[in-house]
């Protein structure tokens, strides 16, 4: 990407000014924990459903899904399609309402409820350890991506946006990066769209964009090695045979590109079983219904059709975000089809360069920002209230008041501010494949912690026992499948990898879902039902009694 | 080859006989399915409790909006 102006830096920083402002003016009302941790339970739904999508949308897929779009097609379209609509509105009509009723502040604590205090601290401390890696990681992440569009000092990126989102969530907690998500979402969307309008417009409009895309995708997929020549000389019928095996290949790599719904043995990160049974079936929901960052947010909506409301309308903006950060690849293919695969990240990157005029490139950059400090204010609040809610409260100061809470709440937020920064820069040396690293072990956390919120919501008959066995069950699947499928231990067994794929995360997280599931059920059926106030807090249960808690 | 290794091919091996066609319909029946359940969900569950609500209140229809928009996607491409 070309140097910024200085019109695009005033606009980078109308943003970053306008970010702080909303952060600050909302800390003005903070004045106890329920303030800092749920916003005072006053959030309305079109903040809460604009800060799902804020969050939901990181810097870093801003431009990975339009390099990845490049390379591997619309398919990148479903984890916002099948891989989020479906998921959000179950969870709107289900789970969110019922998360809300029993009054919560994290998803934790709710297990406690439901379970047992080992249950609790033990997905907490997972979390914990996760979330507060991550914020290094995403700080990192920042840095590295904000050098490559921008040319920007890594250091001085990450200690600045550490120091922005820091003010801004120490002053207003959830209610700050709830309404700083708003405008950053408006920011992001806006942004996109206008890269999108201009791509299309430069292509000749929406119709030659379509001609065009196919052109380029055709194009793409003749490309593709031809079979190796024979040393002898064949008969003609095998010539013509291998002649019309390569159309076919080359047909259905064409289709391949421009279709959702992918074969079992493509290439790309999403053939159709992962996309169905790891993303729509496990990753979706226990992102929605199980992930403290996202589910927060709704916790501290002002009423349960609020948080309802939310998720729909977050539901539908989802469905237009596919539209804005995959059809920017396909412009790229376009226009630049001679990319190599390991080249295809920097797609976007080279569009904004070259296609935006001054000005406009700045409002590119802002987005960008906007993504990335989305994403860390969500890892650094959700950190903050686990760590304060279940291990400060539940085991040190149970009788904290709200003062005190609030005081703690904004300490622990500076603390994670120098610890993610110390972490960005112990992490400097590893390169960016540790964000991605990161992302997997995320995912192996995120099935096993919907199985054990499923079995407990769903079923009375599921018993403490049994749920802390299947969670740590799950975790020890996922971890295994992930180390066995390293490429050095593979080496070292002399085995051929478990899966054919290149990032296989969400078959690990099926795996994981099912082995926590399996256990869970073999363990409660052996073990003692919990007793009637534990139960209590199963959705059907819960129903009957008319929530009363 | 491990007993990992057979499962996983089992698996596939099955999964490779699904035709793609079939497995359009099944992202498209999923979605459909939703769409019925949404329909039928009771109004006291859509709408805001303890006052008079206008239509456009009602989540049912944003709520089977959205999954309209997901099965003219994955109808499309």
């Amino acid at each position: 990407m070309t140097h910024l102006t200085s019109v695009d830096y005033l606009v980078i920083l109308s943003y970053l000014a306008a970010t702080l402002a909303i952060g600050l003016w909302v800390g003005s009302y903070v004045r106890s924990g329920s303030d800092f941790f749920l916003a005072g339970r006053a959030l309305p739904w079109w903040a809460v459903g604009m800060s799902l999508v804020a969050t939901d949308i990181g810097g870093a897929d801003l431009v990975g899904v339009g390099g990845d779009s490049y390379r591997y097609g619309i398919v990148m379209g479903n984890f916002a399609w099948i891989g989020c609509v479906p998921a959000m509105l179950v969870a709107a009509f289900v789970f969110i309402p019922h998360l809300w009723r029993c009054n919560v502040t994290t998803i934790p604590e709710y297990l406690e409820r439901r379970f047992s205090v080992q249950l609790r601290a033990s997905v907490a401390a997972v979390w914990l350890v996760l979330m507060a890696c991550n914020l290094g990681v995403m700080l990192l992440a920042s840095a590295q991506f904000m050098s490559e569009l921008a040319k920007w000092d890594m250091s001085l990126s990450i200690v600045g946006v550490a120091i922005l989102v820091g003010i801004y969530t120490w002053s207003g907690g959830l209610g700050a990066v709830v309404y700083t998500d708003v405008l950053q979402g408006i920011v992001m969307i806006g942004g996109c769209l206008m890269i999108v309008v201009i791509g299309i417009c430069d292509l000749g409009g929406v119709e030659s964009f379509i001609d065009k895309v196919h052109a380029a995708v055709h194009a793409r997929a003749r490309q593709a090695p031809a079979p190796a020549p024979t040393m002898i000389d064949e008969p003609s019928s095998v010539t013509r045979a291998k002649e019309k095996l390569r159309l076919t290949k080359t047909k259905e790599r064409e289709r391949e590109h421009l279709s959702l719904v992918l074969p079992v043995d493509t290439k790309s990160p999403g053939p159709w079983p992962a996309i169905l049974f790891g993303l729509a079936l496990v990753m979706s929901p226990g992102y929605w219904i199980g992930n403290q960052r996202i589910v927060q947010r709704s916790l501290g909506a002002k009423s349960e059709y609020e948080a309802k409301a939310a998720y729909v309308y977050g539901a539908l903006l989802k469905g237009l975000i596919p539209f804005l950060v995959v059809v920017p690849g396909l412009i790229a293919l376009v226009k630049y089809p001679d990319l190599a695969a390991d080249q295809a990240g920097g797609a976007l990157p080279m569009l904004v360069g070259r296609l935006l005029p001054e000005g406009l490139r700045g409002l590119f950059v802002a987005a960008f920002l906007a993504a990335l400090m989305s994403s860390v204010s969500s890892y650094l609040i959700a950190a903050t209230t686990i760590y304060v809610n279940d291990f400060y409260r539940r085991f040190y100061r149970p009788h904290a008041d709200e003062g005190q809470m609030l005081l703690i709440g904004r300490w622990t937020t500076a603390g994670f501010v120098l610890w993610s920064v110390c972490v960005a820069f112990q992490m400097m040396s590893f390169g960016q494949s540790i964000y991605s690293v990161f992302q997997t072990l995320m995912s192996f956390v995120v099935g096993p912690t919907l199985a054990v919120l499923l079995a407990g919501m769903l079923s009375s008959r599921t018993s403490s026992e049994g749920a802390l066995v299947g969670f740590f069950a799950g975790l020890f699947t996922s971890v295994s499948l992930f180390t066995m499928n390293l490429l050095s231990v593979r080496t070292w067994l002399d085995m051929p990898p478990l899966f054919r794929i290149d990032a296989p995360y969400l078959y690990y997280s099926i795996w994981a879902f099912l082995a926590t599931i399996c256990m869970t059920i073999v363990f409660s059926y052996f073990s003692r039902p919990d007793p009637a106030e534990k139960t209590r807090y199963s959705l059907w249960e819960w129903r009957e009694e008319g929530g009363a808690a | 080859m491990t007993m990992l290794h057979w499962i996983g091919d089992t698996f596939r091996g099955q999964l490779l006989l699904v035709p793609l066609p079939a497995v359009r319909w099944l992202f498209i029946g999923l979605l459909l399915a939703l769409m019925a359940w949404v329909v039928q969900l009771p109004s006291s569950e859509t709408t805001p409790s303890g006052r008079h609500s206008a239509w456009y209140e009602d989540l049912k229809i944003w709520a089977w909006l959205a999954l309209m928009f997901q099965v003219f996607v994955y109808s499309v491409f």
